[in-house]
């Protein structure tokens, strides 16, 4: 019998986001890259809610399967009752992490930063041995690094240290016209990143030149790495500890100054993962002045405020959109900015997950799971023949050139080219 | 001539039964349990699972304290893989509790039970889940879980390995006589009607709640008062050990975690008949409040479902009512009594004592037929071969069992998802003859007792049936909408929050996207004119007219 009186149960409230909220629709085992890949994973139903409710904090952690989680969190985009699916799955990895000691191989993956320091302070020696197949089989034999999987090719000049010698516009406020009422001079702070710093300084160079170009002062804070690879290979202990400092600078920033990232993943640890699954204090803050590079030059278009004086630029182009920017609720702004463009004619290709996930897809015992996650994108890309692969993610990046063998950038290269950089 | 014969036939599939079964093929006595339902379905599948130390009596009830003292200990021995030794406090939160301390200080110390006054921060060191109002901690290190399914299932299994018979689904409807002796048994089939004899040279009547009934087809009387218990199912076991209301026992002041959930008992009414047993909301509400006095997360977890048992309290005569009834039972030995040779029965009692009610009954029956063999069931252990009780898989990690979700299982396929079935866990019950619908499954393995209710494996054990047992596909939907419907019946007192979108996701995949009503009547067409939807009425048309 329903009454009125049941409403007296209003007082029971369950958490938000919390493992007591799926209802087993299985919508997140439906999208996952890696259970449409692979029948030993049982998916993120099993291995995140499910499996939660018998996780005790005391008792050792079950580990089988965990690590076959890539990480692309696709589960909680698509989880209807909004269970943080791979947060649950991560937190655990952590603390088995934790019990059973990490492997050398995913200690060095953690510390992407400090590894690419050395890359980039041995550039052409470094570059050699990651193209050598002999320096390569070692690797694989030694540490775990499959010998197929092509490494990012560094660089010397750091994008840190162009941007200290690279010359400013002159700093006068712009015009006050139609369109452009109220705006006062715009400044943001440039989150790069590991990848811009030492293995894709052109892009950085694009991101400031597009963002001078509409007439605000870029910024670079000093910045540690952001930490998602210190996550994804279970060391929370480090990607806090990047984290923290991060959070510190960041917030050290004048009022009004926004943050900008030009990597979707950087730019999901600092809006979402460092406030959630590191719990840094004052992170939340931090977050919401974070934006995606191609969100925020979006956004200033609906302000009126971006520069769309474009060249044409005669162009076909696939765009992939990376998992983790499905995270950040944006949409696709870049595709979006890219139909500004003149010229620029532009596809999505709607095919799931790339594969590679980071480092994921870099050792040695999921590089060909890695592979075959991808094979649908790379069936769709070879088919479609067209000049290059867009996607706002470096990794993503290296995989559809590594697996389809086409060419690839970042969404902002074509504007940069809009605007008549080279 | 009766279509079998065996020494005694017991009746009763609940903890009782099955404890006589074992100790009667223990001391080597041929013996055949009739159940009307399914093992576990009456009153011992519908308890909260704690394994009493005795604490909860040893104020009011001093003689079933101590034998909960005894039991308690003999069952940790003994039944190891359905005993979790979870330990238990007993919490007071009001004045009203701590006026009760000394008194049950004092019961604890007369009963024999360990018990440790401990620092209230200590305690909420171990638990972290206690609540804010607890003022007083008491550690009764000798409460625990027990699962009531496994142990019926393993006294019958034990049993039957020895050479007992059971027969589920079958209702005694009668009974025969040699003069003053019963002769045997007569039986019905409850799903094909089918009338069977037993020949049997003693009878034991242990069916609780319903001795009554059966004690009638001899025209005996034996007094049992029903009294209905609601408990509400958590999703989460919310703490390590049980938690009592430090206090005289009222309603909804225990929190029972075992396997995978914690319940929430219980309550105390009276009822006129033990199939009768409504469930209101404010026994929900209440059982959900009193819960959150001693345990916080109680509001804030998912209520999975509600459902309600009946105690089978054995009326000494006495003026009490409900709780301040005894907890104790009684042998009725029917011979001595109203002369009726060959008819005993065992009243009250609950299950954790299960196994020195069965020993009592049996003394007396062993006895009567000449058997001098001792009972043997405090030393043998219900586990005593290896090939017992595979089927066993949610063990703590203590036991040194597998874990239901250790690493070998982890990477292997599951029927059920919330509860870790495998394949193989259902695939020999799906053969067992006494095993009849998907219920029965679910009781002897856990199926479909998770957050969802069975909204997911039902249809995968559907499809088992085709596979293992052969069953053609339209009895297999009939199964899984049965199941659904029993599920149901406890879903929907506690909706609200997660289990109501549950609910409607349920519904969803079952009605809309498999269609399974239609289907139904499309396998099963009600007859028509009946106006049950199999077509319109005759009359109906001759009002209206042809269209």
């Amino acid at each position: 019998m329903i009454t009125e009186d049941r409403e007296t149960f209003s007082d029971t409230v369950e958490e938000e986001h919390s493992v007591e909220a799926c209802t087993k629709c299985t919508a997140c085992n439906t999208v996952c890259p890696v259970a449409r890949s692979t029948e030993i994973f049982r998916g993120p139903k099993s291995l995140g809610p499910e499996s939660e409710r018998y996780r005790d904090p005391h008792e050792a952690t079950v580990t089988a399967g965990l690590d076959l989680c890539s990480g692309c969190k696709l589960c909680e985009v698509t989880c209807p009752s909004q269970v943080s699916i791979q947060e649950y799955i991560r937190r655990a990895q952590n603390k088995g992490a934790r019990e059973k000691g990490r492997t050398l191989r995913d200690w060095l993956l953690g510390h992407t930063r400090l590894l690419s320091r050395f890359g980039s302070l041995t550039a052409p020696l470094a570059n050699f041995g990651n193209r050598n197949p002999l320096f390569r089989l070692l690797m694989e034999r030694v540490v775990g690094i499959h010998r197929k999987r092509p490494l990012p090719k560094y660089q010397w000049l750091t994008f840190e240290s162009w941007f200290k010698r690279h010359a400013r516009p002159s700093v006068s406020p712009p015009p006050l016209g139609e369109g452009r009422v109220g705006a006062a001079r715009r400044t943001v702070a440039y989150f790069y990143g590991c990848w811009v710093d030492f293995n894709e300084r052109r892009l950085g160079q694009q991101v400031v030149a597009v963002l001078e170009r509409n007439g605000i002062e870029v910024i670079v804070p000093r910045q540690q790495c952001c930490g998602i690879p210190a996550v994804v290979n279970s060391n929370t202990y480090l990607a806090r500890k990047y984290g923290v400092e991060n959070v510190r600078r960041l917030s050290a920033l004048p009022t009004g100054v926004d943050i900008i990232a030009s990597s979707t993943s950087c730019g999901l640890m600092l809006k979402h993962d460092y406030a959630h699954l590191l719990e840094i204090p004052g992170a939340e803050q931090v977050g919401s002045r974070v934006y995606d590079i191609c969100e925020y030059l979006w956004m200033l278009h609906e302000a009126g405020e971006l520069d769309v004086d474009f060249q044409p630029v005669d162009t076909r182009v696939l765009y992939h959109a990376p998992c983790h920017l499905k995270s950040h609720g944006i949409g696709y702004p870049a595709m979006r900015l890219l139909r500004l463009i003149p010229g620029v004619r532009v596809e999505e290709v709607d095919e799931g997950c790339c594969g590679i996930s980071g480092t994921y897809g870099v050792k040695v015992e999921k590089y060909d799971l890695s592979m075959k996650i991808g094979s649908r994108l790379f069936e769709a890309v070879k088919a479609a023949g067209s000049d290059s692969v867009l996607a706002d993610c470096e990794t993503c990046r290296m995989q559809v050139e590594h697996g389809a063998g086409s060419r690839s950038a970042h969404p902002i290269d074509i504007l940069a080219r809009a605007y008549g950089y080279r | 001539m009766p279509d079998t014969s065996t020494g005694v036939v017991v009746i009763g599939g609940g903890s009782t039964g099955a404890g006589v079964l074992r100790d009667l093929t223990l001391r080597g006595i041929d013996a055949i349990l009739v159940e009307k339902g399914d093992l576990a379905s009456g009153t011992t599948g519908r308890s909260h699972g704690l394994l009493h130390s005795g604490g909860r009596y040893c104020v009011n009830d001093l003689a079933a304290a101590i034998e909960c003292v005894e039991e308690g200990r003999i069952l940790r021995r003994i039944a190891r893989t359905t005993v979790e030794d979870t330990g238990g406090y007993f919490v007071s939160v009001s004045e009203e509790d701590e006026a009760w301390e000394p008194r049950f200080v004092e019961g604890c110390q007369k009963a024999g039970i360990t018990c440790e006054r401990i620092p209230v921060e200590e305690a909420r060191r171990r638990e972290p889940a206690l609540s804010t109002h607890v003022r007083t901690v008491f550690w009764v290190p000798e409460d625990g879980h027990l699962d009531p399914f496994y142990l019926v299932v393993g006294n019958v299994e034990s049993a039957r390995r020895r050479g007992a018979q059971i027969r589920t689904y079958t209702e005694v409807i009668g009974f025969t006589r040699n003069g003053n002796r019963i002769s045997g048994v007569l039986t019905r089939d409850a799903v094909t009607g089918e009338e069977t004899s037993i020949g049997c040279q003693a009878v034991i009547n242990a069916t609780g709640a319903w001795s009554g009934f059966v004690a009638r087809l001899l025209d005996v009387e034996v007094k049992v008062v029903p009294v209905k218990g609601v408990m509400v199912v958590l999703s989460r076991r919310l703490a390590h050990a049980a938690i009592n209301r430090c206090h005289k026992p009222g309603d909804g002041d225990i929190v029972v975690p075992g396997l995978s959930v914690a319940i929430l008992g219980t309550t105390a009414v009276k009822v006129p008949h033990p199939e009768v047993l409504p469930i209101e909301w404010n026994e929900v509400q209440l059982l959900i409040d009193e819960g959150a006095k001693m345990l916080d997360g109680v509001t804030t977890a998912r209520a999975m479902r509600a459902y309600a048992g009946v105690r089978p309290l054995y009326d000494l005569g006495a003026e009490a009512e409900g709780r301040e009834m005894s907890r104790n039972f009684a042998v009725i030995d029917h011979e001595e009594r109203d002369g009726i040779a060959g008819f005993t029965s065992i009243v009250g009692g609950k299950v954790t004592t299960y196994r020195l009610m069965a020993e009592r009954v049996t003394d007396l029956v062993a006895r009567r037929l000449g058997v001098t063999t001792a009972c043997t069931t405090a030393e043998v252990p219900l586990n005593d071969r290896d090939d017992e009780m595979d089927q066993l898989r949610h063990r703590p990690a203590q036991l040194g069992m597998p874990k239901p979700h250790g690493e070998e299982l982890a990477l292997q396929p599951l029927l059920c998802e919330c509860e870790l079935v495998r394949p193989q866990d259902v695939e020999t019950w799906m053969k067992d003859p006494a095993v009849r619908t998907l219920e029965d499954i679910r009781r002897r393995t856990r199926s479909g007792m998770g957050p969802c209710q069975a909204a997911i494996c039902s249809y995968r054990l559907a499809g088992r049936m085709v596979t293992d047992r052969g069953v053609d596909g339209r009895t297999a939907t009939r199964a899984m909408a049965d199941f659904l419907e029993t599920r149901w019946r406890g879903v929907r007192h506690v909706f609200w929050g997660s289990q109501l979108r549950q609910a409607q996701v349920t519904a969803a995949l079952h009605l809309e996207l498999f269609n399974v009503d239609r289907q139904l009547q499309e396998y099963f067409p009600p007859p028509l004119g009946e106006g049950q939807g199999g077509g319109v009425p005759a009359e109906a048309v001759e009002a209206v007219g042809q269209p």
